[in-house]
């Protein structure tokens, strides 16, 4: 199909974009993870080269397809629209289907779950999380390394905390889909969003019933959950969507899911609620800056005189919207922000969690980590938690979402 | 919407010479693009003219007269004068870029013959100075080094080709140094691995000893990525002789060298480029147009734009399509394709070297770089062609690929810095009177 | 002039003729194949690879139906690890009469071909780009065979039983003596040395050749036509079940999933001469329209190349009233005896037949010329499997994959659209001991996927200049001409993403290498094969 038609990158009809391939390496040269080891073919040969070898009737033979991280790089910079990464998780998830899913999988595949068992008990299990002999125990009994950055649990949820409380009426309405991070491991970084989009002058609406977008599932392979995950989520947002409410968050990997990934590699594009949902939501920079074209967006930030460096994660860049916090931080006085000139930090979501990726994981990042502690910031920015949890743990830098920077502009914090 | 004075589609040589160029003048600029260019798979060095069809070896001087035996030909558009300002503005770029001292040496008045990796005596003009070693107009001795694990460079087959010029004699040596135990170890891998001196240090202990006296050598361009210049200086030193590089099947590390510098000339004059745009069709008032239609994901979205450069590439980039109806249309904005046989027409021959119809196929512009349609007629007044897009060469045959990107591409960004340096003179002038 | 001595001398290295080598060999009679190219090289490998279920033949010819239905069970048993095990489906199209299919199922029935109807929705969900208007659909046990694999299999197992296979060896002339042909003078092609062969028997086995052979013997007006079939391969498999239409056999109405891609079929156009099939822009059309109406937007699939191949159709005026018309003959393939009909001893003709009943078209020959020797021994191929089929397990798409998996780390790969890795290909490159590329391609697909050579003819050829010690002047050779070889399968086809991919590798080729300026003329690219498809 022509590389501009829809209806090749969509379920199914999605493995058609390989006829775009003409085998020009360039998704090789960028892959983070086959530029450091050998156990992954790399994208070119694990996407549009395998697939013509695979059948829905046959077992899928390419153990090695497990390496690939997710990142979706190799999709961003084919130069023909292959959608190689989208090819790869639906060939992941069949390769799962014959080698099964690891107990351990089926754990970080669902951090709601785990937020909603940790946090009544949150001193104990972050206690559990930091010590080494219990995390050794997991290692070895679940495959977790016990070197890889895990969050804490707050303790409190998000939600508890915007139950309590109405946003001060206002023109703009805007929607916090806030996932289950700020839920249930930073409800103050959800806080400071509220705060700072309040400042901007918007109503802030916090939809009930969020929980997990289903990416981790999506990324593990467990495609029936993650569409569960996924229905259950776009249910809890459509009836602000439908309403005219642009849906905006802060975890850019999970904003990304409902805006694309669930309709494009799940499949799902026929749901009603999903669609409605996919067509407003915005990562909350790409929002921030939109407002800022049309000149309506709050710029008196006060003087901020810190050095930050700024890594916008492959999932970010997964948007298609250049880098919008770069611009957002432009606007604050005294900022000095490093960009930092790195495809990946190595984390991808949970892969850089499994035993068997971690020391990979960490050599993806290398190069990042370096930038960053070459730069000595203030603070490291960053869209997304769990390579922010990995890079702080890496560099030992303190690192933010770029709303943190802002919402200390505005003066909140 | 977003608003820019330019919108430049296409991220390839054409693309990013328009962009960096507008940028440094001072304009505001996007780049969209689908994904990364063609510089990751082109020799990365700058051919202005080789063969007309005989070979040229002086091309500025063969310009005038070749264009005219091509009406509709990019060179006659822009002309020798554009191609001798393009060049040294391109090699400028490199001075203070992210990989100097690396720089481009040789200009547009001759051309060096420099061996290609099947063993053939290719005329380039101006080229990376690490390749620049591999003239062998003079004939020479040379000794190609190439690695088992690479698959795409062949050493001794292109010195036995080599050897079949006259005056020039070479043999090649195939070495087992592997990076990091691999078998299977694409050009980046190489490169990366010499951007390690511990690796430089193997392959020099390896060659040193097995080199003739008057012999050059010659390796895949491979010779480091990060710092490119620091490692090609030490093998020669340590060499005690001329080392060049010949340019390997895709990917290219020399193009990857191009595309880092003018990507960071861009951002650091204020501008980036925008992957996994796709773009779809233009917003347009009469014959201007205000904004280009992108596709985003599954999202369109419109980038404003006073001007557009549209840079994105030929059939092989997808730039230009033909479906299986035999109708060509450039995918971008919708412009008119010139050159496509009529139905029932030849459009490919049997022979694969000999002459296919559809081989100058591409959007036909006007002395001002515009687009036009069959009739002569502009399409619209403020978008501008560079690059492989252009209708009118075959430059895969002509060896004027990078030529015609970057002269197209500096010349669109010129005209459109002209002209909006004129809107405002006369605006200043309007205030003023 | 070197002499070689044989009971049987076959003529023509395809399907029939690896067959008839196979069969004859297991007989125990001393064989020597002959072929002026290389084994498969004709029409052999230039079909689709469709093992009929016989239902394509159900309503018109229930003999050849009958033929496919006992053929297709054995080729399976026989030949396992050349064969898909892919299934097939009849489906009536919206421009097709639903009810043929009340005919067909009755052809089915009478031909004892397992079909079934089934609902269109299960079909649609088996094949989901079939086209949803589809009305009624059939499952059949159609399947899908590598004819390369089946037929190097045939010769292989000939070989372990003494036959000697001489590709590259063109006949140039029949020895008639004693009332009968006695053997033929034939012609290394590589060295351009001639031999005599001296045989028993001749078994002409060249298709649509046959005509050529045999006028060689003085024999003229056999009626064997060459008619002209074009199929187009799509870059990936489309469908993974082959999909026929279901109404009487037309043009472009069969899609068959063959190894990593999906071949169209096909046109049936009589040619004056086999060795002139060029496309036409016409028949390409035609065959995109076919497969559009089957699954809709094929046209805006990628297509990888377009080849012609020329069957052998049956149309001999002195062998009666019933054979006047080849789509009346009652039978898919005939013995020619050239004793009754010509006053010609000891040479027989194998003409029409299809690649499904090639075992049974060997025995019926063989068979034949037992009986004219007087010398019966029992046909055993229809139980015996050659070499490489041993445990009986089905080729899957997959295997490649597999197989690479395993080596994953310690090979270069090659062919990366075809994965073939290095040590196999200098393998191939050693035992075969040839110049031509090709040669290999046929063994390995080296070659023949998305990037038709784009990146890998560079590496083979660097690699086949070590291998085979070659000099500059021969290695260029074998690129140039194996870039035309590629070439000529994609010309006719390139549009959309195809385009795309050629252009790519224009630039690779001319831009980058700049192969075009190889010092000296270096392949000089005979005309026939420019014109040839």
């Amino acid at each position: 199909m022509t590389a501009h038609d829809h209806h090749d990158v969509l379920g199914t009809l999605m493995r058609d974009s390989l006829d775009h391939c003409v085998k020009c390496t360039i998704c090789e040269t960028f892959c983070p993870v086959s530029n450091v080891t050998p156990l992954f073919p790399g994208p070119k040969y694990v996407g549009p080269q395998a697939e013509r070898f695979r059948v829905p009737a046959d077992e899928s033979p390419d153990d090695s397809l497990d390496y690939c991280s997710g990142c979706g790089i190799c999709t961003q910079v084919c130069p023909q629209g292959v959608h190689i990464a989208e090819i790869n998780t639906q060939a992941r998830a069949k390769l799962r289907e014959r080698t099964g899913f690891k107990l351990r999988d089926r754990i970080i595949a669902r951090p709601d779950l785990t937020g909603r068992l940790g946090t009544p008990a949150a001193g104990l299990a972050n206690r559990t999380l930091r010590s080494r002999p219990l995390r050794l125990v997991a290692e070895r009994v679940l495959g977790i390394d016990h070197r890889a950055a895990v969050p804490s649990f707050a303790g409190r949820t998000f939600q508890a905390w915007a139950k309590g409380r109405t946003s001060p009426p206002a023109q703009r309405r805007v929607a916090y889909f806030h996932g289950c991070g700020a839920n249930w491991y930073e409800p103050d970084s959800g806080q400071r969003t509220v705060e700072l989009l309040e400042w901007l002058g918007c109503q802030v609406d916090v939809p009930r019933g969020q929980s997990c977008c289903g990416l981790p599932l999506q990324s593990n392979g467990m495609f029936g959950a993650a569409r569960k995950y996924v229905r259950r989520m776009a249910r809890a947002l459509a009836p602000a969507a439908r309403q005219g409410i642009d849906l905006v968050g802060t975890s850019t990997s999970c904003t990304l899911m409902l805006k694309r990934e669930a309709r494009e590699i799940l499949g799902m594009d026929e749901d009603p609620d999903l669609r409605v949902v996919s067509d407003n939501m915005y990562d909350i920079c790409e929002y921030l800056v939109m407002l800022h074209e049309r000149g309506e967006l709050r710029t008196d930030f006060r003087p901020l005189p810190l050095t930050v460096t700024y890594h916008a994660p492959c999932q970010q860049q997964g948007h298609g919207v250049g880098k919008p916090a770069l611009d957002l931080m432009a606007l604050v006085p005294g900022l000095r922000v490093i960009e930092n000139d790195a495809t990946c930090c190595g984390i991808a979501g949970t892969y850089g969690l499994k035993r068997e990726k971690f020391d990979i994981a960490m050599d993806v990042g290398k190069g990042l980590f370096a930038q960053i502690g070459d730069a000595r910031p203030d603070l490291a920015v960053c869209d997304s938690e769990t390579c922010r949890w990995h890079i702080e743990q890496a560099t030992g830098v303190k690192t933010v979402h770029p709303v943190e920077v802002l919402h200390r502009a505005a003066g909140l914090s | 919407m977003s608003r820019h004075d330019v919108v430049v589609v296409g991220a390839g040589m054409a693309g990013l010479t328009a962009a960096v160029r507008l940028a440094e003048g001072g304009a505001t600029v996007l780049v969209l693009a689908k994904g990364v260019g063609a510089t990751h798979l082109s020799p990365a060095t700058i051919d202005v003219l080789g063969y007309a069809p005989d070979r040229v070896d002086r091309p500025l001087e063969a310009l005038a007269a070749f264009a005219e035996r091509h009406p509709g030909h990019p060179y006659g558009v822009v002309g020798a004068a554009g191609v001798a300002a393009a060049v040294p503005w391109f090699a400028e770029r490199f001075a203070d870029g992210p990989l100097a001292p690396y720089a481009y040496t040789g200009t547009a008045d001759e051309n060096l013959l420099l061996p290609t990796a099947v063993g053939v005596l290719r005329p380039s003009a101006v080229v990376p100075e690490t390749m620049a070693g591999g003239d062998l107009r003079d004939g020479g001795e040379v000794c190609v080094v190439g690695f088992r694990a690479l698959k795409d460079f062949h050493p001794r087959l292109a010195a036995d080709n080599l050897s079949r010029h006259p005056g020039v004699t070479a043999r090649g040596i195939e070495l087992d140094c592997v990076p990091e135990g691999r078998v299977d170890v694409n050009a980046l891998g190489f490169a990366r691995a010499f951007d390690d001196a511990a690796f430089r240090k193997d392959v020099v202990a390896r060659v040193a000893g097995r080199l003739h006296a008057e012999e050059r050598v010659a390796f895949p361009a491979v010779l480091g990525i990060a710092d490119p210049h620091a490692v090609w200086s030490e093998l020669q030193d340590r060499l005690g002789r001329p080392v060049f590089e010949i340019p390997t099947l895709p990917p290219s590390v020399p193009g990857m060298r191009v595309f880092a510098t003018l990507r960071e000339r861009l951002r650091r004059a204020g501008s980036r480029v925008v992957l996994n745009n796709v773009v779809t069709g233009a917003e347009h008032r009469g014959g201007t147009v205000t904004g280009v239609r992108a596709r985003v994901g599954l999202r369109d979205v419109v980038h404003g734009a006073d001007w557009v450069v549209l840079a994105t590439g030929g059939f092989a980039s997808g730039g230009v399509e033909l479906d299986s109806r035999w109708a060509g249309r450039e995918v971008a904005l919708g412009l008119p394709v010139a050159g496509i046989p009529a139905p029932g027409e030849e459009r490919f021959g049997p022979a694969y070297f000999g002459e296919h119809p559809m081989a100058r196929a591409g959007v036909a512009v006007d002395a001002d770089q515009r687009p036009v349609g069959a009739d002569g007629a502009r399409v619209f007044d403020n978008v501008l062609v560079a690059g492989a897009t252009l209708a009118g060469a075959e430059p895969w045959r002509e060896k004027s690929g990078e030529g015609i990107s970057l002269a197209t591409g500096h010349r669109a960004a010129g005209l459109i810095l002209d002209a909006a340096g004129s809107a405002q003179r006369s605006a200043v002038a309007a205030t003023e009177g | 002039m070197a002499r070689l001595q044989a009971d049987v001398l076959i003529i023509g290295g395809g399907a029939t003729g690896a067959a008839t080598a196979w069969d004859a060999a297991l007989r125990g009679f001393d064989v020597v194949l002959v072929d002026r190219a290389d084994l498969a090289e004709g029409t052999s490998g230039r079909f689709h690879g469709l093992l009929h279920s016989g239902g394509r033949y159900v309503v018109k010819d229930r003999v050849a139906a009958e033929e496919c239905v006992a053929e297709n069970a054995i080729v399976r048993r026989i030949l396992p690890d050349a064969v898909e095990d892919t299934g097939g489906l009849f489906v009536t199209t919206p421009d097709d009469d639903p009810a043929y299919g009340d005919r067909f199922m009755e052809g089915c029935r009478a031909a004892g071909l397992p079909a079934e109807e089934i609902p269109v929705a299960e079909a649609l969900r088996m094949e989901p780009r079939l086209n949803p208007g589809i009305q009624r659909a059939f499952t059949v046990p159609d399947g899908a065979i590598d004819v390369w694999k089946s037929v190097w299999s045939l010769a292989a197992g000939a070989a372990a039983h003494g036959a000697r296979i001489l590709t590259y060896h063109k006949v140039l002339d029949l020895h008639v003596g004693d009332g009968g042909v006695t053997g033929a003078r034939v012609r290394n092609e590589l060295t351009g040395e001639e031999l005599d062969i001296e045989a028993g028997f001749t078994l002409n086995a060249s298709g649509a050749w046959a005509a050529q052979i045999v006028h060689m013997a003085g024999i003229e007006g056999i009626g064997v036509i060459p008619g002209k079939g074009i199929m187009i391969a799509m870059n990936h498999r489309l469908v993974n079940t082959v999909v026929n239409r279901c109404t009487m056999p037309a043009d472009g109405d069969i899609l068959v999933p063959i190894r990593t891609v999906s071949a169209i079929g096909t046109t049936d156009i009589r040619a004056a001469d086999p060795d002139e099939i060029p496309v036409t822009q016409q028949e390409v059309d035609q065959m995109l329209d076919g497969g559009e109406r089957l699954v809709p937007g094929l046209r805006q699939a990628r297509a990888l190349r377009v080849w012609a191949g020329v069957r052998p159709l049956f149309q001999d005026d002195r062998s009666g009233p019933a054979a006047a018309d080849t789509r009346d003959v009652s039978r898919g393939h005939a013995v020619v005896d050239h004793a009754e009909r010509d006053g010609v001893r000891r040479l027989l003709t194998m003409s029409g037949g299809k690649l499904t009943t090639m075992r049974l078209m060997a025995q019926d020959l063989v068979d034949a010329m037992c009986r004219q020797l007087g010398d019966e021994r029992p046909c055993r191929t229809e139980h015996e499997r050659p070499p490489g089929h041993e445990d009986g397990r089905h080729m899957q798409i997959g295997d490649r994959l597999r197989r690479r998996e395993a080596t994953l780390r310690d090979e270069q790969l090659i062919c990366e659209c075809e994965l073939i890795g290095r040590s196999r290909l200098e393998q191939t490159m050693q035992t075969r001991g040839t110049l031509n590329l090709d040669d290999v391609r046929r063994q390995l697909r080296l070659g023949m996927g998305p990037c038709q050579g784009g990146f890998c003819i560079y590496r083979a050829t660097g690699i086949l200049h070590g291998v085979e010690r070659l000099d500059g002047e021969e290695a260029s050779a074998s690129l140039t001409s194996f870039l035309q070889e590629r070439w000529k399968g994609v010309w006719p086809i390139l549009y959309g993403d195809q385009l795309r991919q050629a252009r790519l590798d224009d630039w690779i080729f001319q831009g980058l290498l700049d192969v075009e300026h190889l010092p000296e003329a270096a392949a000089v690219v005979p005309d026939e094969e420019l014109s040839a498809s």
